[in-house]
């Protein structure tokens, strides 16, 4: 019991640290940085503490006390209590959805099993839907209570859009869903222990139409017309600032990086490396006797697992920078004509594969 | 459907795009009327700019027109520079020496490259692709450096003189001129790669903003835009000053007159605009860039310096200021958005009685009603920057 | 030649085409399937943008030789521009080796200056040389355009390429003094000598 509670906090704080205290703070400066260079500029490095720059680490930390004495604005006339509400309605789930996402696979360590997810639920991947659409509200609130029209535009855009897109990324899973044959994420991961498992070879269609409909899910470019500054100026949250605004602005982050996770859970082998089944690097670390070793291994499936995170990050960031924005139509055009009949196809032919050759 | 829209109240949605939103580079508002996302209604406000330049130019001597030129469009400087000393040049009937008439078109199409890759890569990145913008702007920044050492200033050019130039060009400016080039048509390869074939990009800027020839004509479109609705016009063909007759190159065309006839035909116009520059400078003979007029053209230092009766007409020129012919006199210039016309009178005196802009952004930004009514607000996007409207231009 | 018949009148506009070279940029109307597919035109461009990480990537590790980095900017405050010789900074009154100055007071720059930046008081020495008593240059107003250059008969302003401090919190304090104004000849030589260069004879 004891054991079982030090585990569930030991793993919420890891999640915690690593999202909140690591990914949020860090992608920021990643995505500044990594822009600035694809685009043969050096990026931000002015933040400084003495004479080290430390090539722009020290940005994050300015950013947030310059966020954190910022004054709080709420419009004229706006709805104060939604106007509020609005932006914890969005980072919320964000934070929420890594639960049900295995970093690791499932340990025996001095006799206590150890699982490396914190809530292993049996619909792991509906709750992740669940949890996603919650931020519509969030989105469609800000847009509403913030009374300006960009800002009711934008809230507009983004639900018709984040709806429709709902949609279709549970439409483009469920060929996954339909060959592993579990909703739950920590099986789905341990079943890909080998490289020819891995989904985004069973499943190449639906991984480029599931990653397509989370980049949308989650409004960046190409696909972000509600907040599309050109058009709409910053859509929902024209009128946030302060720690508002970036309540908003790491919902977003962190969404990258929990789309990341599913991506690598459901496609990219897990925790898993290639070639190597968990056997193997059991024996590998057999020198520092049996715990050592499980601890080993452990660490370096976490570290396999973050590596394929940043790996989808790095892909998500080199997308954004690269695009165009579609326009509003576009976005359903694409939605509801392309992925959607596309995915339907694919639950087809994974049916007919399934029913006639593995069966 | 239409049934139950007959009983519901609904009204349109008027938002204030503008004068200070991301879309409106240059100060201009958009009034536009909405019903749902489509535009209903549109009015374009301009004036935000207006700086009162024609009035000001009265109260100037003829030279003293010169740095209000640059202020024009003020991403293609040289071109205003070049367009107004013809219109003065002609008016009193002088002609420049070669060699300046091939510097001058040197300096024209620097400009021109300039102006459309601000105006491409501006057009990249309101509609999202950042990458794209920069790289473009490097480019940019590079041919601006050239023009910063031929001039001394990077937009506030103030380099055109009447009866000349200001200086010659620099040593090694030909060597580095080259060096420039060969980096703009490796960043120009890799934009065209990021916009040109992608389905983004196409999917946003196809058959947006098309206007058929006849009434792009009716409008009074010049440049790159009534180009691209398939008029082959172009002042440098159509009415060759300077030395664009000896030059070889050609007048891209589009079909449709839509944003992406637009953006192919300046992606054209900059390659085209990189071989002219690269004649001029093959071509281009010695000797020496200024008339030597001292009623019209101030006089070499040297003179001034050692000859008494010199000093005493720089005084005077300087002073009084040149005294063209009483007269007027139209003459029009390609620049970056077409058709530069400068509509000068003169009545004898050391100031321009009249000095009249023909903006070429003014009929084009008259033409946005036009092309958006019925269509969604985000097409104006493209559109606007499509027709490249630049404030000091159009409201002078 | 294209030719309209708008209503009953003919509208002619262009040149023959023979003379105008026209060149259609227009690609045929329908996307290929290449291209319908969004997903390998993306990769392109991501491989154009990743090709552009990797090499600037590479220049901060292994910068190419005589640069700093391959990427073109500039960190402002640290390192600076070589500015060209034909640059145009601050206007700068150039000093005699004895101090004074070598403006006459004569007023053309006062004249030929569009933005009616300079006024200039003139007076006399003892032994009848003119000189400025004082000399108001106010920077809100001047546009670096070179005109006072230009028509100085006597090289005694010239545009120095000084282009720090130059904006200020108030604007009394733009208003420069013939003694904030004035510079050794020595820092200036350049700039006179190319002056000298670009309005000699030989280019009239």
């Amino acid at each position: 019991m004891v054991a079982d509670l030090i585990e569930s906090v030991a793993k919420i704080v890891f999640i915690f640290s690593i999202n909140l205290g690591f990914f949020a703070p860090i992608l920021g400066w990643v995505e500044r940085k990594q822009s600035a260079v694809m685009q043969d500029r050096i990026g931000a490095n002015r933040a400084n503490i003495g004479k080290f720059t430390i090539i722009g680490l020290f940005h994050p930390i300015a950013d947030a006390v310059k966020v954190l004495t910022k004054e709080d604005f709420v419009p004229a006339g706006a709805n104060k209590f939604f106007h509020t509400l609005a932006p914890f309605i969005c980072l919320v789930p964000a934070i929420a959805t890594f639960s049900v996402i295995p970093f690791g696979g499932q340990y025996e360590l001095f006799g206590h099993h150890v699982n490396l997810v914190i809530a292993d639920l049996d619909v792991g991947i509906l709750f992740v839907f669940a949890l996603t659409s919650l931020a519509t509200f969030g989105v469609v609130l800000a847009g509403w209570s913030s009374r300006s029209n960009w800002s009711l535009l934008g809230g507009l855009r983004a639900s018709a859009q984040m709806l429709s897109y709902e949609v279709a990324m549970g439409l483009a899973i469920i060929g996954i869903i339909m060959v592993f044959g579990t909703l739950k994420l920590s099986e789905i991961g341990a079943m890909q222990e080998n490289f020819l498992h891995w989904g985004i070879f069973i499943q190449p269609l639906g991984f480029i139409l599931f990653f397509t409909c989370a980049v949308a899910e989650n409004k960046r470019v190409p696909f972000d017309v509600p907040e599309a500054e050109s058009e709409l100026v910053a859509g929902y949250f024209t009128e946030y600032s302060g720690l508002k605004f970036v309540m908003f602005w790491m919902s977003e982050f962190l969404e990258i990086v929990t789309i990341s996770g599913i991506l690598t859970t459901l496609f990219l082998g897990a925790w898993h490396i290639p070639f190597v089944t968990d056997a193997m690097l059991l024996s590998f670390f057999q020198f520092a006797g049996p715990n050592g070793a499980t601890i080993l291994a452990m660490l370096v499936n976490i570290a396999t697992f973050f590596a394929k995170v940043i790996f989808f990050i790095w892909l998500q960031m080199t997308i954004r920078w690269t695009l165009p924005r579609f326009r509003y139509d576009q976005v359903m055009r694409l939605c509801w004509k392309m992925i959607l009949p596309l995915s339907l196809i694919n639950i087809s032919i994974t049916g007919l594969v399934l029913l006639l050759w593995i069966k | 459907m239409s049934e139950i829209a007959k009983d519901l109240h609904t009204e349109h949605m008027v938002i204030n795009m503008g004068p200070s939103h991301p879309v409106t580079h240059g100060t201009v508002k958009f009034l536009v009327t909405l019903d749902g996302e489509t535009i209903e209604d549109l009015k374009v406000e301009i004036g935000y700019l207006h700086r009162g330049f024609e009035k000001m130019c009265e109260s100037g001597t003829w030279y003293q027109v010169f740095p209000y030129t640059d202020r024009l469009n003020y991403v293609s400087p040289l071109i205003n520079n070049v367009g107004y000393a013809l219109a003065v040049e002609k008016l009193i009937g002088i002609d420049v020496p070669e060699r300046c008439k091939y510097v001058r078109v040197i300096a024209c199409e620097l400009s021109r490259i300039a102006d459309h890759m601000t105006n491409v890569a501006a057009g990249g990145l309101e509609l999202g692709a950042f990458t794209a913008f920069l790289y473009f702007v490097e480019a940019r920044e590079l041919v601006w450096d050239l023009i910063e050492m031929l001039c001394g200033a990077r937009v506030t050019t103030n380099y055109v003189r009447i009866g000349g130039l200001k200086n010659d060009l620099p040593d090694g400016f030909k060597q580095k001129t080259l060096e420039v080039f060969k980096r703009c048509r490796v960043l120009w390869s890799d934009v065209n790669k990021l916009l040109t074939k992608n389905r983004v990009f196409i999917d946003r800027v196809r058959d947006v903003g098309t206007m058929p020839a006849e009434e792009a004509i009716a409008y009074g479109f010049t440049g790159p835009c009534l180009r691209a609705c398939g008029v082959p016009y172009d002042v440098r063909k159509a009415n060759p000053y300077l030395v664009y007759d000896r030059m070889d190159f050609e007048v891209p065309i589009g079909e449709t007159g839509d944003n992406f006839d637009k953006y192919l035909v300046r992606m054209e116009e900059i390659n085209q605009s990189m071989r002219i520059v690269e004649q001029a400078l093959e071509q281009l003979p010695g000797g020496p860039i200024n008339v030597d007029m001292p009623y019209y053209r101030w006089q070499s230092k040297d003179d001034i310096y050692n000859r008494i009766d010199s000093l005493i007409f720089h005084f005077k020129t300087v002073i009084e200021g040149i005294k063209p012919p009483p007269g007027e006199v139209y003459l029009a210039v390609e620049s970056g958005n077409g058709e530069l016309g400068f509509y000068l009178v003169s009545d004898g005196s050391g100031k321009p009685y009249k000095c009249r802009v023909r903006p070429p952004c003014f009929p084009l930004t008259a033409a946005m009603p036009r092309m958006m009514k019925g269509r969604l607000i985000a097409d104006i996007v493209p559109t606007f920057d499509m027709i490249n409207m630049i404030g000091g231009e159009c409201d002078r | 030649m294209t030719q309209f018949d708008g209503k009953g009148s003919q509208v002619t506009v262009g040149v023959p085409a023979g003379r105008l070279k026209p060149k259609r940029v227009r690609r045929n109307l329908d996307l290929t399937l290449w291209e319908k597919l969004y997903v390998f035109e993306i990769i392109r461009g991501m491989y154009v943008t990743t090709k552009h990480f990797a090499l600037n990537m590479l220049g901060f590790v292994l910068p190419p030789r005589g640069k700093k980095r391959s990427v073109f900017t500039v960190y402002y405050p640290d390192e600076k521009v070589v500015l060209p010789p034909a640059y145009r900074g601050r206007p700068v009154l150039v000093m005699r080796p004895d101090g004074t100055e070598r403006c006459v007071a004569c007023g053309l720059c006062e004249t030929a200056c569009p933005g009616h930046a300079i006024s200039i008081v003139g007076a006399e020495r003892e032994n009848g040389e003119r000189y400025p008593l004082s000399y108001v240059l106010d920077m809100t107003r001047c546009v670096y355009c070179g005109f006072c250059e230009e028509v100085c008969p006597k090289e005694a302003i010239v545009m120095s390429s000084e282009y720090q401090g130059l904006a200020e919190t108030d604007r009394s304090r733009m208003r420069y003094s013939k003694e904030q104004l004035l510079r050794s000849e020595e820092s200036v030589k350049g700039r006179i000598e190319y002056i000298r260069r670009i309005y000699s004879k030989c280019n009239y």
